[in-house]
């Protein structure tokens, strides 16, 4: 079962999920949110990444490692809102955590050079405080050959 | 994609790893790129930019150049 509609019913129950829990479902756990088979939902999620959607875990279609902002693993992105916190699967999904989740919110990140602990902080969909400059060493027609080292 | 400190800090990470430049960005730069990117992720109707699309999201955030660019 790969519709349309169920493709979108998955991703929304994974970031409905990772929103509210700050954890990233496997698919038994979606399947049982849909009511769905977990047959289907693996499949789904194999769509998702092929679709660059969601990224699976190596080895394991059954779990996703990234639902892009979110990630499954903790990082060194580790982002703040409220009483609630995620992991971010670098600095631009961190950051894109806060800006899926209202534009409010902190994120901690030590400099890979130093490993000095470092903040940024945004509210209202604007940057209030932090500095550094980002880095990304793989071009984007190559970010998803290896999208996990990307 | 990862944040260091300032420049210095970069370029002395860099050197002995990665021999050419990448891709780098202000903080202000890499804020409004991850908003723009990801504020409409849980929206049922969001659906993924092509490859057109981020491209002139890129090049309006000052972001062009072949390492700014996806094949087709």
């Amino acid at each position: 079962m790969e519709s349309e509609s169920f493709l979108t019913s998955v991703r929304l129950t994974v970031m409905t999920a990772a929103r509210d829990t700050g954890q990233i479902p496997d698919a038994d756990q979606v399947a049982r949110l849909l009511g769905a088979t977990t047959q289907d939902v693996t499949a789904a999620f194999r769509h998702l990444h092929d679709a660059h959607a969601a990224v699976l875990e190596p080895g394991d279609p059954t779990r996703l490692r990234m639902a892009n902002p979110f990630s499954a693993v903790p990082t060194n992105f580790r982002v703040f809102i409220g009483q609630q916190s995620w992991w971010g699967n670098c600095i631009w999904d961190g950051l894109g955590i806060i800006a899926a989740l209202g534009g409010t919110g902190t994120l901690a990140t030590t400099c890979p050079d130093c490993g000095e602990p470092g903040a940024v902080h945004v509210g209202g969909h604007e940057l209030q405080d932090g500095a550094g400059i980002a880095y990304i060493g793989v071009p984007a027609h190559k970010w998803w050959d290896d999208i996990i080292y990307t | 994609m990862q944040l260091f400190r300032s420049e210095e800090h970069l370029q002395r990470w860099r050197a002995p790893r990665r021999p050419s430049p990448g891709g780098e960005m202000s903080l202000e730069t890499m804020w409004k790129l991850a908003d723009a990117w990801y504020r409409d992720r849980l929206d049922p109707a969001w659906r993924r930019k092509s490859a057109q699309e981020a491209e002139d999201l890129f090049r309006q955030l000052g972001l062009d150049g072949e390492y700014w660019t996806f094949d087709r």
